[in-house]
């Protein structure tokens, strides 16, 4: 992936990019402080009209047939300005696995999730804030997709600390048909939301190296701005360090996905790469960011808690930091001495 | 303002799968062949003139050499290629290291018609090994603070002053030295410095070991008594010595070197885990991810270098995180290694070495601090 001198992926509109941000810049500014624990209708629509709410949907069922390059730049303009909808869960997840499953579309908002053997899944993304949920679940030859009224299941409200949705969902699975999947689909659907929160992270780290230079630059102690001391130009410049890092893991990652259709043997390995890189990123850049921002910035008043909470609530979602360095270790672990540095380079 | 600090990930060249292959079969027969074993550190401590040549057999040496001054022509992305895959290996690269990394590069860009053809063949053919000649005893970090002199003579330049850390100096053919060729200017500190082409074993060179905590001598102090370099061996422009010092630091930073020095021990380490010799431990696979992301970026700054791009910040982010990572490596399998693990002799070895190498690694080439400062300035926060 390379990008023009704007930092927009080649390939990829840069007037379709200005527009995304626009859209969040303008909604920011009509609301400062948006309620994060309910979908904003009103934005949805608005997003709809402008073909982003299911921008990677075939023209064919409604959708814009964009791809995940401008996927990622929309969940990251949105992430970027802290603005909470369920696009991803919507277009790459939900509406994907329809799409996947030959199942139809249409215009409804929706999220997806894997059911448990007893119809059980927690921590669901907006689940109760969507009209229909695309669920999956393992059935007794092989995992079965049914897309549900949202009413028709047992939705018990739940938030992550940011307060997004986060939802408990259960089915009585005795009661639902649903389509043959495949177990390679399912495979896919937790691949693709983990490297979503992983593009989400990126974005917050980005937003929380910016704000912390931002202060650093301009707040003046012992007579000059704090950016001029070597301590804070440390602290900064280790969060830096850390968000390129996460960025050219979780960028390798998408790249490896896409080249090969999320075929290729060594996704699973580079996903795993990218969210271990990411969350240990997160460590280092929300400790920094907070200690170089000093007590104004644990307030509610100050914006870079909407990035520093933000960034380590998703870096835990579809999986913590340690699930996915042990999916890593495993690797390795199989690899052995004489197969680690293939799976690494390879 | 962009925060985006390192390029995107750049396609590895079309054949670096097959470049690969090959270098990791050549690498089997020679570890079949006993011909080295694997170490910790290799670029620095593994000086072996046999392995050097026969690297230079396969085409491997001065890579990005021109055909005609005995090269193979190749870019500096399949350089890369095969860099990465002999340090992973933990293979002896030192004796051509600096010579193919830096002098290579150098001679290219400043080097004169008559150096180019009697420096570079020989570097290609693994005949002629180099050492740098930046620090002295009272200018590590602050390198404008050099105070070897350099005075016009009949025919070119007396130099007078001494040179530390040059490794391999003891065996190496000539260095690079870094001297002063006009008194300071406070105004331009940087001004008034001026590189040359020093013939170690020529007269008024006098060589003296550093040897290492470890007992390994790899480092030297170089004292020049009145050493006379002929106008044909001044490098680059009289004056002009920072800039082209300066202007070579990314390839020297951003390299595989600043990853890898370690790679071997993970190897072994996970090898370890997986014989359950120590506990399973999910910070293994942190390190593996980060060594992982690490290759990804360097694989992007040298497709920037590739493209005559400045890479001095992306370079400086590299080495950071590189270096720390190295060491975290030696750390992590040192934390596993008491009286009562039941790990191999080899592995307790390979962690010895590390533990005594790891604070070189984030010094050499620039401290983490230098190199943080130049990210912060990269940020424009200086």
């Amino acid at each position: 992936m390379t990008t023009d001198e704007h930092g927009v992926p080649a390939g990829v509109d840069r007037d379709l990019v200005h527009l995304m941000n626009a859209v969040f810049t303008d909604y920011r500014e009509a609301h400062p402080h948006p309620r994060t624990s309910h979908l904003d209708t009103e934005l949805w629509s608005h997003l709809d009209r402008l073909g982003l709410a299911r921008l990677t949907g075939s023209e064919a069922t409604g959708g814009s047939g964009a791809g995940w390059p401008e996927a990622a730049e929309l969940i990251t303009a949105a992430a970027r300005r802290g603005v909470r909808i369920p696009l991803a869960e919507h277009d790459l997840l939900a509406c994907w696995l329809l799409e996947a499953a030959g199942a139809p579309v249409d215009g409804t908002v929706r999220s997806a999730c894997l059911l448990d053997e007893s119809g059980r899944a927690t921590a669901v993304p907006w689940a109760s804030s969507v009209d229909r949920l695309v669920v999956v679940w393992p059935g007794p030859a092989g995992h079965l997709l049914a897309d549900i009224d949202a009413r028709d299941l047992r939705i018990t409200p739940d938030t992550n600390m940011i307060g997004e949705p986060r939802d408990e969902v259960s089915a009585d699975l005795s009661t639902l048909t649903g389509i043959p999947v495949s177990a390679d689909l399912v495979s896919r659907f937790a691949l693709r939301a983990a490297l979503v929160r992983s593009l989400q992270v990126c974005a917050a780290l980005d937003t929380i190296l910016e704000l912390a230079i931002e202060h650093t630059s301009t707040r003046v102690q012992f007579g000059r701005p704090l950016s001029k001391f070597q301590a804070i130009q440390h602290l900064i410049s280790d969060i830096a360090a850390e968000a390129a890092l996460a960025r050219a893991a979780t960028e390798a990652a998408l790249s490896t996905a896409l080249d090969s259709d999320w075929s290729a043997s060594n996704v699973h390995f580079r996903v795993a790469v990218a969210r271990s890189c990411a969350g240990h990123a997160v460590s280092v850049a929300v400790r920094n960011a907070h200690q170089a921002l000093g007590a104004i910035g644990t307030t509610i008043e100050h914006r870079l808690h909407e990035y520093t909470r933000a960034a380590l609530a998703w870096r835990s979602e579809y999986g913590s930091v340690q699930h996915w360095d042990s999916v890593v270790t495993q690797a390795a672990l199989r690899a052995g001495e004489d197969g680690l540095w293939e799976l690494i380079a390879d | 303002m962009s925060t985006r600090l390192v390029p995107p990930a750049t396609r590895e060249p079309a054949g670096s799968t097959e470049l690969r292959a090959e270098v990791r079969a050549f690498l089997s027969e020679q570890l079949a062949a006993g011909a080295f074993t694997p170490s910790v550190d290799a670029w620095l401590c593994g000086w072996d003139e046999a392995f050097s040549a026969a690297l230079a057999e396969r085409g491997w040496l001065g890579m990005t050499v021109p055909k005609e001054y005995g090269g193979h022509g190749c870019s500096f992305l399949e350089r890369f290629v095969v860099t990465e895959e002999l340090l992973a290996a933990g293979a002896p690269v030192a004796a051509h290291w600096i010579a193919d990394r830096q002098i290579v590069p150098s001679l290219l860009k400043y080097g004169t018609e008559l150096q180019k053809r009697e420096f570079l063949p020989a570097i290609a053919a693994g005949r002629c090994f180099f050492g740098i000649g930046m620090s002295e005893p009272d200018s590590g970090s602050d390198l404008a603070s050099v105070r070897t002199r350099a005075v016009r003579a009949d025919g070119g330049w007396t130099l007078t002053g001494t040179k530390v850390w040059t490794s391999g100096a003891h065996r190496a053919h000539a260095f690079i030295v870094l001297a002063r060729t006009s008194p300071v200017d406070p105004a331009h500190r940087h001004a008034g410095l001026s590189q040359f082409i020093v013939r170690l074993d020529g007269p008024g060179v006098e060589v003296r070991p550093i040897v290492s905590m470890s007992g390994g001598h790899h480092f030297n102090e170089v004292i020049l008594d009145e050493v006379l370099v002929p106008d044909e061996m001044v490098f680059g422009e009289i004056g002009a010595g920072w800039s082209q010092v300066t202007s070579e630091l990314s390839f020297e930073r951003s390299g595989p070197e600043r990853v890898l020095s370690t790679f071997t021990l993970l190897a072994a380490t996970a090898e370890s885990m997986a014989a359950q010799q120590i506990d399973s431990d999910a910070g293994l696979g942190r390190l593996v991810a980060r060594v992982a992301g690490l290759h990804q970026m360097s694989v992007a700054v040298a497709g920037a270098l590739e493209r005559h791009e400045s890479a001095d910040v992306p370079a400086a982010v590299v080495k950071v995180l590189g270096t720390s990572t190295e060491g975290d490596i030696a750390d992590f399998a040192d934390l596993r290694a008491g009286d009562d693990s039941r790990i191999t002799p080899s592995l307790r070895a390979l962690i010895t070495e590390a533990v005594d190498q790891r604070p070189g690694f984030t010094l050499r080439g620039g401290t983490n601090e230098v190199l943080r400062g130049v990210i912060a300035r990269g940020l424009g926060m200086r």
